[in-house]
């Protein structure tokens, strides 16, 4: 059961940080977009997930968005086997993304114009003026609250027991419940997760050193 | 060819850097723009790759109208060059990643044809040694001219400079104006420079602009607009900010240096 609640575990969050980064980074980039529309979806998406606590959309993902869907289909997700797991992911993705979508609006915020405009006079477009010049600027730049909001979620993912996904915070109570060995699994689970959230702090430490770049030379270009 | 015609551009109230300005400009001429501090110099650049919409008239490059057209502009924006007074490198990328990034996404060369081009214009610019440096880790000096490299790889028709020298110590202006006038001298190729480096005009220019005010009040060869220009204004700014000697202007002689 607990090597189960390991795999589960690392599974979400494998699925959930990948997924969040991306998704969270098309919403950074329709939020700081031109067109306004882009914009005002962006925002709404972001300020209605993140002022709901992450729990509740757990919940929603797990109890209500079945209902929400022609029977057929809410009746299919509600009798697949693994359907606590998708929910999972859906509901910590939503609550992460938001999060990361503004972590990376404020990277954007501390790169000047000019580096769009020197991307615009090379003829570059503006997919590739995002993909190799804006955004693995912003990436730099806000690396240590991006590093620090992974770890947050990686944490989130035992509020996935409430929904019965058969994660380790829920493996854990089950052990309690069936064989009393409660205060040895939470051991267990307590070391498994300080050392993930630490090997966690340990790649963002490597890759900013990896990626070190000296930024006074764009914060200074800003003058 | 460059051609504004009856162009207007306004930014706040009382703010119009381009005051309806008709200029055209033939292919292969090297043109300095001077002119005080707010005249309108850098928006007269910036407004022909369109990092500034104008607000009437008509811009046309090439015989392409810059000005409505989006496949005009992307098209004519991968054909004009423009170093910025910052430089404004890619700061996460190498001195030969800045050169070839261009080259490689717009012109679709392989990295190794990329990367044969790059060495040959750090070749040029003089920095073959620094191809591996970050921005942060070059003087102002390597940094423009890793930018003019950089620019110079797309093979541009126009190249645009404003005030390329101006956030450099003395020192280090002449190595980037050296770039500049090889440039120059090498002919074929149409530049604007935005720059107060008399030397510079005196040298290599075909003509020069004086703005002020969203208008462009002289227009003519180095020695007409420099040393006999005909408004006050001009006059003053010749003196007073570039210091072309008085006597020099009345000798009416070869002047400076
Ligand atoms: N983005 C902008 N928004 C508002 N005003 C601007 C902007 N850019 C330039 N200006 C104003 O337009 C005028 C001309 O600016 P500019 O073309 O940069 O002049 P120059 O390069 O000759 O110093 C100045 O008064 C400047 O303050
Ligand atoms: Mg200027």
């Amino acid at each position: 059961m607990m090597v189960t609640g390991v795999k589960l575990t690392l599974l979400l969050l494998v699925t959930t940080t990948l997924i969040s980064f991306f998704v969270g980074t098309v919403l950074a980039v329709m939020r700081v977009s031109s067109v306004k529309a882009l914009r005002i979806l962006g925002t709404l998406y972001v300020e209605i997930c993140r002022n709901i606590p992450g729990l509740f959309w757990l919940l929603f993902f797990y109890f209500v968005f079945p209902e929400l869907l022609p029977s057929e289909w809410g009746k299919a997700l509600n009798t697949y086997e693994h359907y606590p797991v998708v929910a999972g992911i859906l509901g910590l993705t939503v609550d992460n993304s938001s999060y990361v979508s503004d972590i990376l609006r404020s990277g954007k915020l501390a790169i000047p114009d000019s580096q769009k405009e020197a991307a615009i006079t090379l003829g570059l477009k503006p997919v590739q003026q995002w993909l190799y010049v804006m955004l693995p600027q912003m990436y730099r730049a806000v690396l240590p609250p991006l590093g620090t909001r992974m770890i947050h979620n990686f944490k989130n993912t035992s509020l996935c027991m409430a929904i019965t996904a058969t994660e380790l915070t829920w493996a854990t109570q089950q052990i309690e419940s069936l064989t009393f060995r409660g205060i040895e699994a939470t051991t267990i689970a307590t070391v498994f997760y300080i050392i993930v959230s630490a090997l966690m702090v340990a790649v963002v430490l490597g890759l900013e050193k990896y990626l070190k770049i000296d930024m006074t030379s764009i914060t200074k270009s800003k003058a | 060819m460059i051609k504004f015609i009856n162009v207007y551009k306004k930014f706040k109230e009382e703010c119009i850097p381009l005051n309806n300005v008709d200029l055209s400009i033939a292919k292969g001429q090297v043109v300095v723009v001077c002119g005080p501090s707010g005249a309108g110099k850098s928006t007269l650049l910036r407004v022909i790759p369109r990092l500034e919409a104008i607000d009437r008239g008509e811009i046309i490059i090439d015989g392409l109208s810059v000005t409505n057209s989006r496949a005009n502009l992307a098209k004519v924006r991968s054909e004009i060059g423009m170093v910025f007074q910052q430089f404004n490198l890619f700061p996460h990328k190498t001195a030969i990643q800045n050169i070839m990034l261009a080259p490689m996404k717009v012109r679709g060369l392989t990295r190794k044809q990329a990367n044969k081009k790059a060495m040959a214009l750090l070749e040029r610019v003089g920095l073959v040694h620094k191809a591996g440096n970050y921005p942060s880790q070059l003087s102002g000096g390597e940094q423009q001219r890793i930018a003019i490299a950089r620019s110079l790889a797309m093979e541009p028709g126009i190249m645009l400079f404003d005030e390329p020298t101006s956030a450099l110590d003395p020192e280090l202006i002449q190595e980037v104006l050296d770039v500049m006038i090889s440039l120059a001298r090498e002919g074929g190729m149409t530049m604007i420079v935005v720059s107060h480096e008399i030397g510079f005009a005196k040298k290599v220019a075909d003509r020069v602009l004086f703005m002020d005010n969203g208008v462009i009040l002289e227009d003519g060869s180095p020695h007409e607009v420099l040393i006999s220009p005909k408004h006050q204004r001009a006059r003053d700014f010749m003196s007073n900010v570039l210091h072309v000697r008085d006597d020099l202007r009345e000798e009416n002689a070869t002047f400076l240096n």
